[in-house]
């Protein structure tokens, strides 16, 4: 993980040069690979958030996308109403926040499986809500946000920084959880909750926290994407497809690591891009296929395997030594 | 006006209750929420639908061969795709695993037949009877009887036949079942090609009284989530519960606040219930809850 990354200098050295070389990039490239790569951005901080409830705490928010829309149209009311956008930005983490623990109480008693359905439910309803309430939200019609008066090539620049500053904190704030107490807490919930609580972890306490955090990073994600298209309807921010993709990229990737659904996101937004534009008819069932495959012979996901085949090589090439 | 949302409750409660059946058998029994149930309900009303008009078989006959297909390309899926997933990995890539399946199903239906909603449209389509003065179509109290038919031959199925025995007792005690000669298995597989099948049946009873169409697939499979949390799992009665609150509440919904927001009232009736009794009105626990 990042721990080994941090101790050890040269994965230190190479991560400030990937850094560097993301914050050249969009003076490089063309508008087009800005906003792909934007994209790659804003789904990997998802990706994270989800991770963090599914790698760390052992919970899979399968409808975690729910803080997305909300964050999204949480902007667009605000903005519509004359807020900044950081305001605006800030209400959709209140409002998320708020959804959490008035939910994420008696809901994260259910343990597994019926969490994951519970917040699919969630998800379905505020999101019929949503459509219905057209006083308040546009209904069908979906919000416009303010126009930004900035030159196309500078906009893609903004939300480009945007998102990576955005992906950091969530890697921070991941990095920050780990290493203090919450971070062993929410890892025991995860190996056994009823060992956890009966050695006086606060359970109920850390897992809505940790659902809370998530949730926040999900709902800014969403009040930039919603700042950035400039429009969004209920069927683009509330679509379960974003969690369910985003889970994919976290198993592509490898589940409980801080890179891994970076990595993920990268992959699987490429891949997703290219067969988009190659074959655009056979698009969802080619990524079908990709899943597939990549739960059949990936199961650990990319990162995790490369760093176990590694060990591996190096183990042998260790155990060749010896034997010479 | 009581009368007939109570009438129109139940005769939608008898189709969501042999929906919610194969789903619930699914989860509760093999241990998969099978995320492409949507699309296997969409493709058996497509089957059904395309023997009508090609070969003009009776859409109440052509829940056969719907059945017949669906219960063998759920053994495929169950023995390529999901065995070596459950065995591998956890809980939720079987799940994920799942949802790829729909996708790849989803844009074959969508490639072969395109978007358009269809609806068969049977002789007897246009038939009906009047009771206490509410109109009932003759086509949607045969579907409420076939679907009441399909759910009690798998209930008898399954609690007097040495094959149905054998399917619960590795649900209830897969080590036990073991023991005694069960191959449990195979038993799993069986269950999740019944419940394809099941859905397939659905799907082809449902495509007589709804227009169809690939695009409602997510729609099917939210539906049928609810029935299934709201009865218990792994539990016909559960789901008859489940399948019969569901129509009330959405009949109820479609007189007082409209039938746009049935999809969020099912689905905050299944919050409500989940939070206040996790295993369903009436589930047993033959799941880790």
């Amino acid at each position: 993980m990042l721990f080994d990354a941090i101790k050890n200098k040269r994965s230190n050295l190479f991560l400030v040069v990937i850094l560097a070389v993301l914050i050249v990039l969009p003076w490089i490239l063309s508008g087009y690979w800005t906003r792909l790569i934007t994209m790659v951005f804003m789904f990997a901080v998802i990706a994270k958030a989800i991770d963090l409830m599914m790698g760390y705490l052992g919970y899979v928010p399968f409808g975690n996308v729910v803080f997305f829309g909300l964050g999204a149209y949480s902007a667009g009311i605000g903005m519509s109403n004359g807020m900044p956008f950081i305001v605006a930005m800030l209400l959709g983490i209140v409002v998320s926040s708020l959804v959490c623990i008035l939910f994420g109480t008696p809901v994260l008693r259910l343990r597994g499986h019926y969490f994951a359905v519970a917040s699919i439910g969630l998800n379905g309803a505020l999101m019929a809500i949503a459509l219905n309430a057209t006083g308040l939200t546009g209904g069908a019609m979906g919000i416009i946000f303010p126009v930004i008066s900035l030159p196309p090539d500078m906009i893609n620049k903004v939300f480009y920084f945007a998102m990576l500053l955005l992906m950091l904190l969530a890697i921070g704030i991941n990095v920050l959880i780990i290493r203090s107490r919450m971070g062993f807490a929410i890892r025991s919930i995860k190996s056994n909750e009823d060992a956890a609580r009966s050695l006086g972890v606060n359970t109920t306490f850390y897992k809505t926290a940790t659902w809370v955090i998530s949730a926040s990073l999900t709902s800014i994600a969403g009040a930039v994407y919603g700042y950035w298209m400039s429009y969004i309807s209920t069927v683009d921010v509330f679509n379960v497809m974003i969690s369910v993709t985003s889970i994919l990229m976290v198993l592509l990737g490898g589940v409980g690591t801080i890179l891994g659904p970076i990595l993920g996101a990268g992959i699987f937004q490429v891949l997703s891009e290219v067969i988009w534009s190659q074959f655009l008819e056979l698009h969802s069932g080619i990524l079908g296929v990709i899943t597939i495959l990549v739960i059949l012979f990936l199961p650990r996901g990319v990162l995790t395997e490369t760093r176990m085949l590694i060990r591996n090589r190096a183990m042998t090439k260790k155990a060749v030594k010896t034997n010479e | 006006m009581l009368f007939e949302i109570v009438l129109n409750g139940l005769l939608l409660g008898g189709l969501y209750t042999l929906m919610g059946t194969g789903f619930s058998l699914q989860w509760g029994i093999s241990g998969i929420i099978n995320l492409s149930y949507g699309g296997m309900m969409v493709l058996g009303g497509y089957i059904a639908f395309f023997l009508h008009r090609l070969i003009n078989i009776q859409p109440i006959v052509s829940i056969i061969p719907a059945a017949v297909v669906l219960f063998f390309f759920g053994l495929l899926v169950y023995s390529f795709l999901l065995r070596p997933t459950i065995k591998k990995g956890s809980f939720f890539v079987t799940v994920i695993m799942t949802f790829a399946v729909e996708l790849v199903l989803e844009n074959f239906m969508l490639l072969v037949w395109a978007s358009d909603y269809r609806i068969i449209t049977s002789p007897y389509s246009s038939i009906g009877f009047d009771i206490f003065g509410t109109h009932l179509p003759f086509i949607k109290a045969l579907i409420f009887l076939m679907s009441i038919l399909g759910v009690l031959l798998v209930y008898l199925f399954m609690s007097k036949t040495k094959p149905g025995k054998s399917i619960q007792a590795s649900a209830l005690n897969p080590a036990g079942a073991r023991f005694i000669g069960i191959n449990v298995e195979k038993m799993y597989m069986y269950n999740y090609g019944i419940g394809c099948a099941i859905a397939a049946v659905a799907g082809a009873l449902a495509s007589n009284i709804n227009a169809f169409s690939v695009v409602l697939a997510g729609g099917l499979l939210g539906k049928v989530f609810v029935i299934t949390v709201l009865g218990g799992l792994g539990n016909i009665w559960g789901a008859a519960l489940g399948g019969i609150t569901l129509g009330l509440v959405e009949s109820i919904g479609t007189i007082t606040v409209g039938p746009e927001y049935n999809e969020a009232l099912g689905l905050i009736v299944m919050v409500i219930v989940l939070v206040f009794r996790p295993r369903g009105l009436i589930g047993k626990k033959f799941w880790d809850v």
